[in-house]
C-alpha cells in the first residue's frame, strides 16, 4: 500500500487508473465494515452492504468534491445504504421478546452482578454480549437507530449527523432523545427482569 | 470526579482509550455511586455494538478437522432439483408393487359391479330385468292406458 493521500488516488481513478480504487477501498474497508456491523448483526449482510457501498462510491466518484474528506463522503454512502436496508426490512419498533438464549441470560446476570471491570473484560470475549446489544438496538425505529449509531459510535456532532442524513438539527436532537429513552427503558426492563429471577 | 464526568468517560473506558489513572477514578466513583453504577450497567448492554472498536467475537464455528469440502448435497432444500439423487432400485420395486395392487383392486371393484356382455347377440339374447318382471306371475300388473288408471 502506498502513502498517497486519498485525493491523489481519486484523481488517478478519475484519470482512468481504476486499479487505484482497490487501494482506496482497502484503506477504508475495515472502517466501513465496522460501521455496517453496528447496524446489522448478520456478518454476511454487513459485508454485502460494505461491498455495495464501494461499488456506489466507484460509480459516483466523479461527483466527489475535495472540500470534504473522502472518508466522510464514503460514510454518507454507507449510512444511507444501511438506512435504506433498515427501512426495507420494515422493522417496526418491537418489544424485546423474552426468549433469551442461555448464554444471553448468563451475560445479563454478569452485567447485573459483576464489577464494571469484569463487565468490560468479559464483553470482548462473549458473542452473546454482541447479540444481545443488537437485539436491544433492533427495538428502535430505523431513524432512531441511525442517530444512535452516528452519535455514539461514530461520535459525530448533531450538525454532522444532520448533514449526513439530510435532516434538520432539531430532528436529529429529537431522534437522539427518543432513542436514548427507548433504549434505557428496554435495558431497565432486562436488568429488572434478570434481578427478579435471582 | 462527579457523576457527569464519570458518565462522560464510559465510552473511553469501553474503548480502552482512558488512561490508567482516569480509569481508576471512574471505577472508584462507580463503587461509591449507586446511580452511576446502574447507568454503567445499562450502558454495558448496548456498548458491545455501539462502543466497541474491535471485531465482534466470533460465533460458534465448525472446527477445522470437522470441515469438509463443499458438495451439492450441502445445498439448501430450495436447490434440491439440482442435488436430486438417483432413486434406488429398492424404491422402484416398492412403487411397482403398490401400482400393481392398485390396478388389481380397481379391476376387481369394476367387474364386480357390472359384467359387460361380450357381443351384441349375447346382449340381445339375455333377458332384461323388465322382461323378467313381466314374466313373474306374482308381479303387480302395470297400468298401460288412461282407463286402467281410472279403474
Amino acid at each position: 500500500m502506498t502513502d498517497k493521500p486519498d485525493e491523489e488516488l481519486i484523481a488517478e481513478v478519475l484519470a482512468g487508473q481504476t486499479d487505484s480504487f482497490s487501494e482506496l477501498a482497502a484503506r477504508h474497508r475495515q472502517r466501513v465494515e465496522r460501521l455496517c456491523r453496528r447496524f446489522f448483526s448478520d456478518e454476511e449482510m454487513a459485508r454485502d452492504i460494505a461491498q455495495e457501498s464501494f461499488i456506489r462510491a466507484f460509480t459516483a466518484l466523479a461527483t466527489y468534491r475535495a472540500e470534504m474528506p473522502f472518508g466522510g463522503w464514503l460514510r454518507a454512502i454507507v449510512v444511507n445504504l444501511c438506512y435504506d436496508e433498515l427501512r426495507r426490512r420494515r422493522r417496526r419498533p418491537e418489544e424485546l421478546v423474552g426468549d433469551f438464549s442461555a448464554p444471553e441470560v448468563q451475560w445479563m446476570q454478569l452485567v447485573n452482578g459483576a464489577t464494571p471491570e469484569q463487565i468490560v473484560g468479559e464483553a470482548e470475549e462473549r458473542r452473546e454480549s454482541y447479540n444481545l446489544a443488537h437485539r436491544l438496538l433492533d427495538t428502535l425505529k430505523p431513524e432512531d437507530r441511525m442517530v444512535m449509531v452516528l452519535k455514539e459510535s461514530e461520535e459525530l456532532s448533531v450538525s454532522e449527523i444532520a448533514e449526513t442524513l439530510g435532516w434538520s438539527e432539531a430532528k436529529v436532537k429529537i431522534r437522539a432523545f427518543r432513542a436514548r429513552q427507548a433504549l434505557r427503558k428496554q435495558a431497565e426492563r432486562i436488568l429488572a427482569a434478570e434481578g427478579r429471577t435471582r | 470526579m462527579n457523576c457527569f464526568e464519570s458518565r462522560q468517560e464510559f465510552s473511553a473506558l469501553w474503548r480502552n482509550r482512558a488512561t490508567a489513572e482516569r480509569r481508576a477514578e471512574v471505577m472508584a466513583h462507580l463503587k461509591s455511586c449507586a446511580k452511576c453504577d446502574h447507568a454503567f450497567r445499562i450502558f454495558a448492554l448496548t456498548a458491545p455494538v455501539l462502543h466497541s472498536e474491535s471485531e465482534p467475537p466470533a460465533a460458534v464455528r465448525v472446527s477445522a478437522p470437522a470441515r469438509r469440502e463443499f458438495s451439492l448435497a450441502d445445498r439448501p432444500r430450495r436447490f434440491a432439483p439440482i442435488a436430486r439423487e438417483t432413486p434406488s432400485p429398492r424404491r422402484w420395486v416398492a412403487m411397482s408393487a403398490a401400482a400393481t395392487v392398485f390396478v388389481m383392486a380397481s379391476s376387481v371393484a369394476f367387474y364386480s359391479v357390472r359384467t359387460p356382455h361380450q357381443t351384441l347377440g349375447e346382449e340381445l339374447s339375455m333377458p332384461s330385468a323388465n322382461f323378467e318382471a313381466a314374466a313373474d306371475p306374482l308381479a303387480p300388473e302395470m297400468p298401460v292406458t288412461e282407463s286402467d288408471f281410472a279403474s
